[in-house]
């Protein structure tokens, strides 16, 4: 029923989830686990890979918004990259990009983690 | 004419009663005349010293049989409605015979008559039969009725007992035995009083004792009785079989005893009705002995009955569990005493998960004979419902002391077995029915059954309860959310402001009963306007709340802020304090200044507002600016930015929120941006309602009967370009859309 998936990669000590077709209120949920499943494992420098993302409302924008704080107090974050370009106007509208950092590319993501990888 | 209808009226009254209790009243009076016809038939005897002729024979033979018919049927009609139990009916048989055989006796002793040298006890002449004095008659009379009316209340009592449980076989084997006793009864017309009966009238009675003897057998009251009634009852038969034997005797001459030479003075009165007495008083004996027999071999068993019986009524109670699904408190409460009610337990119980906490830790729900503290004591429940959710079958604990699941100390004699049954309902264990008892071995594999029956049907039963819960829970939310919807809808404008010069349109819908869409209109000066809209993240009924909430700072905060910017500051101040971290809401604020000829907008992360130009020119307006509470700092207001826009004639602004860009077509494709503008620009020579009705209609055709997934308002605002001087402030209702 749900057509929203999240998969996990990780590399090194950054944790990726590949987000895949629609978040919106029904499938939200999912997402709050998987970064809490993250936080859980102590993984808080997250990557959310936007690739596949075909849509996102603004009940799925409030699960960044809920968790970002958290992950930056425990020296954490979680960047955006990847989003497909009408999927980045939904953010860039409510001016997520003045919250959050948001990246073209996956590996500038890793990079802004780890400068010494860059 | 009242007096008149009146009158009719207690006729009627006065014939239905008539009808009603005449016919009883009938037979009295025909009973009574046949009295009096006998009466003067032996007093003209008296008189004439002679026997009758055969025609007054044959005149007294048909009116004491009327009499004694109507007096029968009578009795049969004022004991019909009678159901007492068994033994108080036995007992007001006792009590009743006692009195008559009292009075019979008592009337039979009273003098004797010497004639010629010879003492006749009775009175009659030796030969003819004929009385000899009056006090003979009037003794005979009293004897004789005595007699009869204890014979035919025996009847008329017994059938009750004789038909207990009847069917049509044994309704009419008394009937028969009835019509043959009688018909036997008529034979012996031709006998002589006090003269033996000859081989035909012998033979009569062969049949009628046979279905004595067959109805004697119909004892199915005495299973119905408890021990104590039985006890009661078999006293009461010795006492009936004691008073008929003694009373009335058996055989053609009766007993000696109470009444000497019991059945004479009826032989004298009338041969017939002797011989039904003497049947009579023979069934009855037969029959209290049949049942005081029967009463004695049922009495040690009595017990074993009852306890099959008491488990036949908790099988029987399983529709009266049906009838209380409407309260789930009172089905458990039956439910968990049910094996004690059926004489199965000592004590019981039933536990069930917690549903309203949302827990599957089973807890007690009710008890029987024990306490929920004392049933925490007495086992370790976890344990117990581990296995029964595992094996799904009834547990029988034979000896509670030696099972680890028991916290029983070995001699404790307050639990002594346990029988768990699993209630299971569309295929899922809803509970557990405990079954105790204080001995050890207390369960039998038949008692597992009869109570697993019965879980059964009690699963169902509370499953049904639950489920109507359910519904009612869902009615009442759905009722709940109508009104939700109604008080939202007073949230919004009920209408859109009139302002010289300018047109506006304005309507929101919810995908659910409540939204978190919201627009609105501050009038801040006689030519100034103030329009917000806004969209709070989510659906549903938080995103109501703060649509709510929203609609609050709004009425109270927009008046206080000169400027667009200003207004969405404080409203981010204000709801900071309130907003869930997840929860943030978009907005535009616009304020229309039709004095400066211009439009102040800023854009709190809300889809940009669009404005389209007479000249076709059209853009959207996207100054930057964060959502309300995703920052609660500075960062919001200095990401703020406005826009001030000089109005020219002509100029269309739409605001709307992105259920209207994020509709969806059956194929999936939204609805858009650039879409929306273009229509905007093909209707921008129309009024602001054709601008509204034309995109509702557009978006309509679109999502070609999808449903409206999000909330979607749609604000347009026109201005025309009419001079000043001519503005006035008035208001008209909303136009209805969507």
């Amino acid at each position: 029923m749900s057509n929203f998936s999240v998969g996990f990669r990780s590399s090194g000590h950054i944790q990726i989830l590949d987000l895949k077709g629609e978040l919106d209120a029904h499938t939200a949920s999912e997402l709050e686990a998987a970064i809490q499943k993250c936080q859980a494992n102590n993984q808080v420098h997250i990557i959310i890979n936007g690739a596949s993302l075909m849509y996102i409302s603004s009940a799925g924008l409030g699960v960044f918004m809920a968790y970002i704080e958290d992950i930056r107090e425990l020296g954490g974050d979680i960047k955006i990259a990847a989003l497909q370009p009408k999927v980045y106007n939904v953010f860039d509208l409510l001016g997520f990009p003045m919250l959050f950092d948001i990246i073209d590319l996956e590996a500038d993501a890793i990079g802004k983690f780890d400068p010494s990888n860059a | 004419m009242a007096e008149k209808a009146l009158k009719t009226k207690v006729n009627e009254k006065w014939t239905s009663r008539l009808a009603r209790r005449g016919l009883p009243v009938l037979l009295l009076a025909l009973f009574g005349l046949s009295l009096i016809l006998s009466v003067g038939y032996h007093f003209t005897q008296l008189t004439s010293g002679t026997p009758p002729s055969n025609g007054a024979e044959f005149l007294y033979f048909t009116f004491v049989t009327v009499g004694f018919g109507s007096l029968w049927f009578w009795m049969k009609g004022y004991f019909q409605e009678r159901n007492d139990s068994p033994s108080k009916l036995l007992w007001s048989v006792l009590v009743s015979g006692l009195f008559l055989v009292a009075i019979a006796g008592f009337t039979a002793r009273f003098g004797t008559v010497t004639a010629g040298g010879v003492e006749l006890p009775l009175g009659f002449a030796p030969g003819t039969g004929i009385p000899l004095t009056s006090p003979t008659i009037i003794k005979m009379m009293v004897v004789s009725i005595a007699q009869i009316l204890f014979a035919f209340l025996l009847l008329h009592r017994f059938q009750q007992l004789v038909l207990v449980k009847r069917t049509r076989s044994s309704q009419r084997n008394w009937f028969i035995m009835l019509i043959l006793m009688a018909a036997a009864a008529l034979l012996t017309v031709t006998k002589p009083a006090g003269a033996p009966q000859n081989e035909w009238q012998n033979v009569a009675f062969i049949p009628a004792v046979v279905f004595m003897l067959v109805n004697a057998f119909k004892l199915s009251w005495i299973v119905f009785l408890s021990f104590k009634e039985k006890v009661a009852t078999i006293g009461l038969c010795f006492a009936l079989v004691l008073l008929l034997i003694l009373g009335l005797g058996i055989g053609d001459t009766g007993s000696n005893i109470l009444v000497p030479r019991s059945f004479d003075y009826l032989e004298f009165f009338f041969v017939p009705l002797a011989s039904f007495v003497k049947q009579a008083s023979m069934f009855g004996i037969l029959y209290c002995m049949t049942a005081f027999l029967s009463l004695l071999f049922h009495l040690p068993t009595t017990g074993d009955y009852e306890q099959r019986e008491g488990e036949r009524a908790t099988i029987f109670s399983m529709a009266h569990l049906v009838s209380q699904v409407f309260d789930a408190e009172k089905l458990f409460g039956t439910v968990g005493s049910a094996p004690v009610e059926a004489g199965s337990a000592d004590f019981s119980w039933l536990a069930m998960p917690d549903y309203q906490s949302g827990s599957l830790q089973y807890r007690v729900v009710s008890t029987h004979n024990i306490t929920s503290e004392r049933v925490g004591e007495l086992i370790n429940s976890d344990l117990i419902i581990e296995d029964l959710l595992t094996d799904r079958m009834p547990i029988i604990v034979n000896r509670a002391s030696t099972d680890h699941r028991m916290n029983v100390a070995p001699g404790n004699s307050a639990l002594g077995s346990l029988l768990v049954t699993p209630l299971i309902a569309r295929d899922e264990v809803i509970g557990a029915l405990f079954a105790a008892k204080r001995v050890i071995n207390g369960f039998e594999r038949d008692d597992a059954e009869t109570i697993a029956v019965f879980a059964a049907q009690a699963a169902l039963a509370i499953d049904n309860s639950r489920l109507f819960e359910q519904q009612v829970e869902k009615e009442r939310l759905s009722r709940e959310m109508s009104i939700a919807r109604e008080v939202q809808k007073r949230l919004l404008p009920q209408n859109v402001p009139i302002m010289s010069g300018m047109s506006m349109a304005a309507s929101s819908v919810s995908a659910q009963e409540v939204g978190g869409d919201y627009y609105d209109f501050v009038r801040l000066g006689e030519h100034k306007l103030g329009v917000i809209i806004g969209d709070v993240s989510g659906k549903g009924t938080s995103a109501a709340f703060y649509m709510a909430e929203m609609q609050g700072i709004f009425q109270s905060v927009s008046r206080l802020a000169d400027s667009p910017s200003m207004f969405l500051h404080h409203a981010n101040v204000a709801l900071g304090q309130s907003l869930d971290r997840n929860v943030f809401i978009s907005a535009i604020y616009a304020i229309l200044d039709l004095e400066k000829e211009n439009l102040v907008i800023a854009r709190a992360g809300h889809c940009p507002a669009a404005i389209v130009r007479l000249s076709g020119e059209s853009r959207y307006i996207r100054t930057p600016g964060l959502g309300l509470g995703l920052d609660r700092g500075e960062l919001f207001q200095r990401s703020l930015t406005e826009e001030s826009i000089a109005l020219q004639p002509g100029d269309l602004f739409v605001l709307y929120t992105d259920g209207v860009v994020e509709s969806r077509s059956e194929s999936g494709e939204e609805y858009g941006y650039e879409r929306l503008l273009s229509l905007l620009e093909d209707h921008r020579h129309d009024d602001a309602d054709g601008i509204h009705a034309a995109v509702l209609r557009d978006l309509r055709s679109f999502i070609a009967g999808e449903e409206y997934d999000d909330d979607m308002t749609l604000v347009v605002l026109k201005w025309h370009g009419i001079p000043l001087d001519s503005l006035i402030s008035q208001e008209h209702p909303l136009h209805e859309t969507a």
